[in-house]
């Protein structure tokens, strides 16, 4: 266990650099830089600024420069805010990117394993089709679509919740639920078929068999056996919640870090580009480190070894 | 029998050999001998909703591709007297295809203040530059779908040529193959494909498809490599490496046919994610650059009018939407077909 | 989550997941006996250093949270701040200001001509980096600091006592007071930018105010903020709102949604947007110093069409071609106006007749649409160079504005027999670097001018200027400016007249050609009175706003 986790941790720090790597030389190739009044200063006062942040030097001499700083926790300057640090715009922004995702998260899925349960015990039955269908349709409606009816419909007509803004939790309401509809889906199918293959078993035709009653089969025994593999969809679900996140920020006036993301880019901001990219990209392995540890130890037929697969 | 066996009489006809055409044959087969794919289009019949979704699909890539043939209007032609102009079909006066709209809480009709005299009529409206959206909507599917499709194919080489590769030679190749593999997987997708798209100074189509592909070969050639480490073992490979069969022989004749259902089942999902992130990246723009169009793009224009013009948005939403369904149904219903064990 | 908005969730997701969307009817308003608003900016706070400010939305954050020597007003008049007493000596070269001793910081400080002393010589400083210092050009030493060849000490801006101020200019400057207003050249407290270091003006508490409101809640990267009555301030019985809420909106159909359901006072419409809402009594139209206008490269690389933008008869008919009227009101339809010539509308007025600017510099055959006339031109000016087609690149921002208008103009370009247009939409920072180094054919540009003087236009074309990408070249335009920029910078008449006839020959020349100018279209509520608006430098003044 302990040199699996070891070589995890080493293959983590690897992928980090080496999307840090990518990212900086990427970034390179764009015509960002911090003049915000480009279009009307001299070349003498442009390269004066451009010293300020460094990016008169060499880019190998920058690069190197970044790299060390990540070790020291700097991810550089925002070009857009000026004097900010990229991580202090990080940390502050994190908060509420967090709290959706995590609100998604969690209605996402309970909904999803209602969906999905209904789906699998009511299988073949006009119960089972509408639920396959709605689980779907989570998929196909890109979130921009919902997050734009949501906002239109439920928050300007119906007047339920706020239509954009974030001051407390009423303000989370919409935005978490467009951001809802695609775990909800993935959990929903995830969980259907899994459970026509429980719900086929043996030991589940014995639990009938000793007579035990519908909701007891299903929550007993096939619902638990069939939330465990569930833990692997988490490192997917993440990642589509924090592409999710950057139009339903945006459209919600959230300010989280997707809506910012989407902002520098459109700005050229790069080093902010940069700085969230490395963001996410540890958000997520970190997220499936964590899933495989727990996965090991709620299934113990997963023996985790340094040996590879 | 009740007959006494003494009675038996023996002809010598008894002993001839009965007429093989003749009764029943335990043996035989009495269905036509299907192939694979009579089979799996036996089964995927048999699934309506699969069917459907195939046909649906088979439609809208009709339409993308030869529609023009039949609706001649040019998706890039603007007509800014008729900009923003709802649907309008000729004979139906249905308030939202009538050519009116509601502004500032009253009925107008919008062709008679756009000074259109009454043969000008776009059945599905018109955008901000006076274009047709219909044209544009055929126009944006198409190129969303030239997209994901192109996407797809490269995704296809490169995933199932390095999955069977990997398998196939196992040892360094794999471990090499399977560290770019979980490193490019524990990169949110969305940021490598941002990241593409602007860097390469938003060349449009070119960069987009560069960045699908880069981003999604990865679950292939996992599924691949997989699939090809179980069938490495068995008898048949075995008995085509032992007469001397050399690899990529074995790999082109044996292995892709056997691959062939996994492969299929999984381009079903890898189209619709490519034509998903398609529009999401046109949408917070940085995909498609104008006058080219895509759903995407289309969805985002039209979002900006929703208050007003619903049609603008609702129109290429549908088609999306629909689009995606089509292929995650139809790409369910296939994995149904093609697994002879899954029940029904 | 209290059990009923727990309900609600339940229901919304149920209802949405069956895709019913009933239209309910909402009624709510802001009854607004309090004297608080909320407002909508359409991009973040970048910074609240003065020094550092380049954006609108900073630039109206410390225009109304601090003050210089003049507070711009109504029309770009210039209204009383901190200066109380103003004489100017030297021939126009040197003013001296007598500051009021009733100004005071936040934190309890008076305000004193050091302060202004601080801050200048702050701005101008290579080290701060300023975006802006360029603008200090024109008063002693500005340029050489600037570049580095002068200590900042040496900056023609001297304390004489705590409330005497005497800057010193290289030569006379006619809008000088006008700049006052300008936020970079507000004063700062050395006090308090020392104490925070990098980190001043990061957050509204790493701040100090001088002006009507004082910032509250900003930290740093957040997307709302409050400006509060500041009780510090010399005038605070005219202040009369106690807040002001703002809200950064980046989508306008968001900020239609919030205006409609009352959260917000006053909301940036888009084009379709105006189109509904044109007749509303809310809709308020707010103009900028911004014209847009094509260059055409008269050194370009493809030796034909060098030679075609020198001619102009082409030059002419490319301008006649364009229907600026419908682009305006079809296609962009945010309120922009049609360019009544290269130099903005209600920029500038003459000071006797108080005509505007363009209305005595009207050349009414740069800016017309003939089609007929532009394709007669076009023919005989292909003739002229002896080429019978053109094949021309129009290069622009790959923004929306900058797509649809190239979109728009190749579409009416392409109506001219024998041109073909092929249009490139670049990122804004690629467009300047490929306008500056002249790798262009045909660039949709756009100036917006620094200060309420037609000058900061006109600077632009003379043969020498950086910005003058289309290499326009006019010795009598030249000397124009240089007589309006020297020997006639202090008599008003002369200058204007030298203006007037400068933007003449630019528009008869048809050095440029002007498409439209930029405005913005707002939905504002009629009970929010007292917003002073002006279409350049520091454009919001909230100091006498009230809500009725």
């Amino acid at each position: 266990m302990r040199k699996y986790l070891l070589k995890r941790i080493l293959y983590l720090f690897l992928t980090l650099f080496i999307v840090a790597t990518a990212t900086f030389f990427l970034m390179k190739l764009m015509p960002g830089t911090p003049l915000q009044n480009e279009a009307k200063l001299t070349a003498s006062e442009k390269a004066s600024i451009l010293a300020q942040y460094g990016l008169d030097k060499p880019v190998w001499l920058q690069y190197i420069t970044y790299i060390v700083g990540i070790f020291h926790g700097s991810l550089g300057l925002s070009f857009q805010f000026s004097d900010q640090a990229v991580s202090y715009l990080i940390g502050s922004r994190m908060g509420p990117s967090m709290q959706l995702g995590a609100q998604a998260l969690v209605v996402g899925v309970i909904f999803g394993i209602i969906l999905g349960a209904i789906g699998a015990i009511k299988k073949d039955t006009w119960a089972d089709r509408l639920a396959t269908i709605l689980s779907i349709l989570g998929i196909a409606v890109p979130s921009f679509v919902l997050a734009i009816l949501f906002q239109y419909y439920v928050g300007l007509k119906l007047g339920w919740f706020p239509v954009a803004g974030w001051s407390g939790f009423a303000y989370t309401v919409l935005p978490t639920l467009a951001l809802a509809a695609s775990p909800l889906a993935e959990t929903a199918r995830f969980i259907r078929t899994d459970m026509v293959d429980v719900l086929s078993s043996d030991y589940i035709e014995l639990a009938k068999a000793k007579g035990l009653s519908k909701f007891g089969i299903v929550y007993h025994h096939a619902l638990r056996n069939s939330l465990i593999p569930m833990v692997t969809l988490i490192g997917p679900l993440a990642a589509a919640l924090m592409t999710g996140s950057m139009v339903v920020e945006n459209i919600f006036s959230v300010p989280g870090i997707g809506e910012q993301f989407v902002k520098s880019i459109l700005v050229n901001d790069y080093p902010t580009i940069m700085g969230v990219t490395i963001f996410y990209s540890a958000l997520l392995c970190v997220l499936l480190l964590l899933t495989d540890i727990v996965y090991g130890i709620i299934d113990p037929r997963i023996r985790l070894s340094g040996n590879g697969d | 029998m009740v007959e006494n066996p003494n009675n038996i009489e023996i002809n010598p006809g008894d002993f001839a050999p009965l007429d093989k055409q003749a009764g029943p044959d335990k043996e035989k087969i009495a269905a036509p001998s299907l192939t694979f794919g009579q089979d799996v289009w036996r089964r995927l019949k048999a699934n309506k909703t699969a069917f459907v979704s195939f046909i649906v699909l088979l439609l809208l890539f009709l339409m993308a591709f030869g529609g023009q043939a039949l609706y001649h209007h040019d998706p890039n032609a603007q007509a800014p007297k008729y900009a923003n102009l709802p649907p309008k079909i000729p004979g139906v006066n249905i308030h939202g295809l009538n050519g009116h709209i509601t502004q500032s809480g009253q009925d107008v009709d919008a062709y008679k203040q756009a000074g259109a005299s009454s043969s000008v009529h776009y059945v599905l409206g018109t955008d901000y530059l006076g274009r047709d959206l219909l044209a544009r909507i055929m126009y944006g599917t198409r190129i969303s779908l030239e997209i994901a499709l192109i996407a797809t194919l490269i995704d296809l080489t490169i995933g199932v040529g390095l999955g069977i590769l990997s398998g196939w030679k196992g040892g360094r190749v794999d471990i090499f193959i399977q560290r770019i593999i979980e490193i490019l997987s524990s990169i949110p997708s969305l940021v490598v494909m941002v990241l593409m798209a602007t860097a390469f100074t938003k060349t449009g189509m070119a960069s987009i498809i560069a960045a699908l592909a880069l981003i999604n070969w990865t679950t292939m050639a996992r599924l691949t490599r997989a699939q090809t480490l179980q069938l490495k073992n068995q008898d048949f490979i075995l008995a085509a490496r032992t007469l001397g069969e050399s690899a990529p022989k074995i790999a082109w004749k044996h292995l892709l046919p056997n691959l062939s259902s996994v492969i299929i089942i999984q381009t079903m999902f890898t189209i619709p994610n490519a034509i998903f992130f398609e529009a999401f990246l046109s949408y917070i723009g940085i995909g498609i650059s104008s006058p080219q169009a895509s759903l995407g793009t289309l969805i985002s224009d039209g979002q900006k009018n929703f208050q007003f013009l619903p049609y603008q948005m609702w129109y290429p939403a549908a088609v999306l939407i629909i689009l995606m369904l089509a292929f995650n149904l139809l790409g369910d219903g296939l994995r149904d077909a093609f697994d002879p064990k899954s029940k029904r | 989550m209290n059990l009923k908005t727990a309900a609600k969730v339940t229901v919304v997701a149920g209802a949405s997941l069956l895709f019913l969307a009933a239209c309910g009817s909402k009624s709510s308003s802001t009854s607004s006996s309090k004297q608080t608003a909320n407002l909508t900016q359409n991009a973040e706070l970048p910074t609240m250093d003065i020094s550092k400010s380049t954006d609108v939305v900073s630039s109206n954050m410390l225009n109304n949270t601090n003050e210089g020597l003049y507070r711009i007003g109504k029309n770009g008049s210039i209204t009383p701040g901190i200066a109380k007493a103003t004489k100017v000596s030297n021939g126009g070269k040197t003013y001296t200001f007598t500051l009021r001793k009733n100004a005071k910081w936040s934190n309890g400080d008076k305000v004193t001509a050091h302060d202004f002393v601080y801050g200048w010589q702050r701005t101008v400083n290579p080290k701060t980096a300023s975006q802006y210092a360029y603008l200090y050009s024109g008063i002693k030493n500005a340029d050489q600091i600037v570049n580095g060849k002068k200590a900042v000490s040496t900056l023609g801006i001297k304390a004489e006592g705590d409330y005497k101020l005497v800057v010193t200019l290289d030569k006379p400057i006619s809008y000088f007071k006008k700049l006052m207003g300008f936020v970079n050249f507000f004063p700062q407290n050395e006090k308090v930018v020392k104490k925070y270091g990098s980190k001043y003006g990061t957050t509204s508490s790493a701040m100090v105010y001088n002006g009507p409101y004082k910032m509250t809640g900003w930290t740093g990267t957040n997307l709302s903020w409050t400006l509060k009555k500041n009780n510090d301030y010399w005038d605070k019985k005219s202040v009369k709102m106690s807040s002001l809420k703002f809200q950064v909106v980046k989508d306008a159909s968001t900020g239609l949604n919030l205006y409609n359901s009352n959260k917000v006072d006053d909301t940036i419409l888009s084009s379709t947007q105006v189109k509904n809402y044109k007749t509303n009594k809310d809709y308020k139209v707010y103009k900028t110093a911004s014209t847009f206008y094509i260059e055409m490269n008269r050194n370009d690389s493809n030796k034909t069409l060098a030679k075609a933008f020198k001619n102009k008869k082409i030059r002419q008919a490319l301008s006649l071609a364009i229907n600026r009227k419908e682009y305006v009101s079809s296609t962009l339809g945010d309120g922009s106006t049609v360019a009544k010539g290269y130099v903005s509308e209600d920029l500038a007025k003459n000071s006797k007749t108080g005509k505007d600017f363009t209305s005595d510099a009207s050349v009414p055959s740069a800016v017309e649409y003939n089609q007929a006339k532009a394709k007669k031109l076009f023919k005989e000016g292909l003739k002229e160079i002896g080429e019978t087609k053109l094949n021309i690149k129009l290069l622009s921002d790959d923004t929306d504005a900058g797509k649809k208008a190239t979109e728009y103009i190749q579409g009416s370009w392409e109506k001219l027999p024998g041109l073909t247009v092929t249009n490139q939409n670049v990122p804004f920072k690629t467009r300047l670097s490929r306008s500056e180094s002249g790798n262009f054919d045909t660039v949709i540009s756009a100036w917006n001018a620094d200060f309420t003087d037609p000058i900061s236009f006109l600077s632009l074309f003379t043969s020498s200027n950086s910005y003058n990408n289309g290499k326009y070249s006019s010795s009598e335009y030249d000397s124009l400016i240089n007589k309006a920029n020297g020997s006639d910078a202090n008599n008003t008449t002369a200058r204007w007249n030298d203006m007037v006839k400068a933007e003449k020959q630019l528009m008869n020349d048809q050095g440029v050609i002007p498409i439209y100018q930029q405005a913005t279209s707002h939905l504002t509520r009629t009970s929010l009175k007292g917003i002073i608006y002006n279409t350049a430098g520091s454009q919001y003044n909230y100091k006498y706003m009230s809500v009725k």
